[in-house]
């Protein structure tokens, strides 16, 4: 019936999910905004991380006896948590890019082609998914394993104590520190998708999951940190070493897992609404 | 092929698409005509699974788009050349949408040489002209040689070249058995690339004829215009089954369901004077006028047989 095309036309083959994560990759890798965004969030990292390590070398504290080294976020804590001071903007920019992953098709409309090449809607919120973590979990690797480095460098340049590696629960930090700002990157491309708006989704994950937790901690009442810890930020400072709204900390496994529901939380919000609304 | 049964969609109260059945079949080009807000852009996007219908179904080749094997290479659609990432390259984005049935380089370079695309190939979509950007689209709805092709306003932009250009295209597409529907605003356009029409008003289908009935069955079909001093007269004797008047003007008046040749044998049988006798064919345009404006406004028919002579 459809022979005589100018060329032969090529084999087409059914369409799968992993070819629909190849799909979102090749738009990734595709736009200049994704390695210019990628780049920022290892140089704020480092940067600031590296800033960190050279003013508060003085006080600095030798990491606790638990490995955990705890502190704020602009130092007085331990070695590990000051060379980590990037991470809280990261996480803010690494939100952004998310979002912006989620909702820029539909500001371009771009969406429309999207779900047309890939009708089983899912696959896209899924593929899109897979093909953001292909992008951020390597800069994540490379901004907290540079912050580390350049950190440690700086402390011990300057008789601070330092994290070793070989320490207790330093590995688990860092690797939970990669983990963190990808779930916060996924919950940002959740709520683009959610919310069908660059700007919508940037202010909800920017205002709501990073700047909201910090202002309730500072104005409710203790009573409310039950609560507060269960905030990913919350429980993302169970497992990283930088502190958050909510002192009394979740184990580390809960607060793996309580950053983990968020995460599905806002990929199967999203894959509800795709899948429902028309585009 | 494309099959729509009692395909409904309503906004809250709006009534956009009101439960057309059609088909659409293959081998032909298939016309979509209809005022702005007919309801022809709903209907393609609920084609496509873009938007749920409120009630009733839509199928491609016999069942619903969403539960295609290789969605793109069963439906090539151009719905709003727009809808490209700005940020990326005309390659990129159709190597994007290719990956999705397995479809690479060779295909996509293939494509673009087709629509005239190779030189900007690698230049962002969002520095496009109009034109460049429903080539682009077009380019996209061709990429997986689907059976089945849905464009909405393809000629939008495009220069005379592009335009002589789709029309050929678009022939030789359903020449090869592919299912083409087609909408535009530009009758004379539609009028030499369609075969078939699908007329819709407020949501409701019109008209589903092939483009010659289309014309020829209109209120503004077919007609001879007669100019006659004699014309109360020459009218009176007309009037009959199936022939109908129309009065413009004392002494001229339109004549339709007869020839001009049965016109002029019965005035010289009579003995009344003609002073012209012109066959007139009806353009699309003026077919497609006559019969929106007839559901538009659901105006009575004006009499026909009070002639002034």
């Amino acid at each position: 019936m459809t022979t005589t095309l100018p060329a032969p036309a090529t084999r087409v083959r059914p369409q799968t999910l992993t070819r629909a994560v190849h799909s979102e990759w090749i738009k990734t890798r595709s736009l200049r905004s994704t390695w210019v965004g990628m780049a920022a969030v290892a140089v704020v990292m480092i940067g600031f991380g590296a800033i960190a390590s050279a003013v508060s070398t003085g006080s600095v504290q030798p990491p606790g006896p638990g490995g955990s080294d705890g502190g704020g976020p602009f130092g007085g804590g331990g070695p590990l948590s000051t060379v980590l001071t990037g991470s809280t903007f990261a996480v803010l920019l690494i939100g952004v890019l998310g979002s912006l992953a989620g909702a820029r098709e539909y500001g371009s409309r771009m969406i429309t082609a999207s779900v047309v090449s890939v009708p089983r809607r899912w696959q896209v919120v899924v593929a899109k998914a897979v093909a953001l973590s292909a992008a951020v979990i390597p800069t994540a690797l490379i901004a907290v394993l540079g912050s580390y480095a350049a950190g440690t460098a700086i402390l011990s340049a300057n008789d601070a104590p330092t994290a070793s590696l070989t320490d207790d629960d330093v590995l688990t930090t860092l690797f939970g520190m990669v983990g963190y700002i990808t779930a916060i990157a996924l919950i940002g491309l959740g709520l683009g998708i959610l919310l069908r708006s660059v700007a919508g989704s940037i202010g909800a994950v920017v205002g709501g999951i990073l700047i909201l937790p910090n202002i309730a901690g500072a104005l409710l009442p203790d009573s409310w940190d039950t609560i507060l810890r269960f905030l990913p930020s919350s429980a993302a400072s169970a497992f990283t070493a930088v502190a958050a709204a909510g002192d009394s900390k979740l184990g580390a496994a809960a607060g793996v897992a309580v950053l983990a529901i968020w995460v599905a939380a806002a990929v199967v919000a999203a894959v509800v609404s795709l899948s429902r609304r028309d585009v | 092929m494309i099959e729509l049964r009692h395909l409904t969609k309503t906004y809250g109260t709006k009534v956009a698409v009101d439960g057309i059945t059609a088909t659409i079949r293959p081998g032909v080009v298939t016309g979509f005509l209809g005022p702005n807000g007919a309801g022809k852009s709903t209907t393609m996007r609920m084609i496509v699974g873009l938007d749920r219908p409120t009630s009733g179904t839509a199928l491609v080749n016999g069942h619903p788009y969403a539960t295609s094997r290789a969605p793109l290479a069963e439906v090539g659609a151009l719905l709003d050349a727009k809808a490209v990432d700005s940020g990326r390259s005309a390659r990129n984005h159709l190597l994007a949408l290719g990956a999705t049935v397995g479809i690479g380089r060779r295909r996509v370079d293939e494509v673009l040489a087709q629509v005239g695309l190779s030189e900007v190939a690698h230049k962002a979509a969002g520095s496009f002209s109009l034109g460049m950007g429903q080539r682009l689209g077009i380019a996209a709805a061709l990429l997986a040689d689907p059976a089945v092709l849905l464009l909405d306003e393809p000629v939008n932009g495009l220069d005379l070249d592009g335009i002589q250009w789709i029309r050929d295209l678009l022939t030789e597409l359903a020449g090869e058995g592919r299912t083409v529907l087609l909408s535009s605003h530009l009758m004379s356009e539609m009028q030499l690339v369609a075969d078939h029409l699908l007329v819709i008003g407020q949501g409701r289908i019109l008209a589903d004829s092939s483009i010659a009935d289309f014309i020829e069955e209109s209120p503004g079909g077919n007609a001879v215009v007669v100019v006659s001093p004699d014309a109360g007269r020459l009218a009176a004797l007309l009037a009959g089954d199936g022939i109908s008047l129309t009065t413009r003007e004392p002494g001229r008046f339109e004549v339709r369901g007869t020839t001009s040749a049965a016109i002029g044998d019965l005035a010289a049988e009579h003995g009344l004077r003609v002073h012209e006798l012109t066959p007139v064919t009806a353009s699309l345009e003026s077919a497609y006028l006559e019969l929106t404006r007839d559901s538009v406004e659901y105006t009575a028919t004006v009499p026909t047989h009070e002639l002034a002579a």
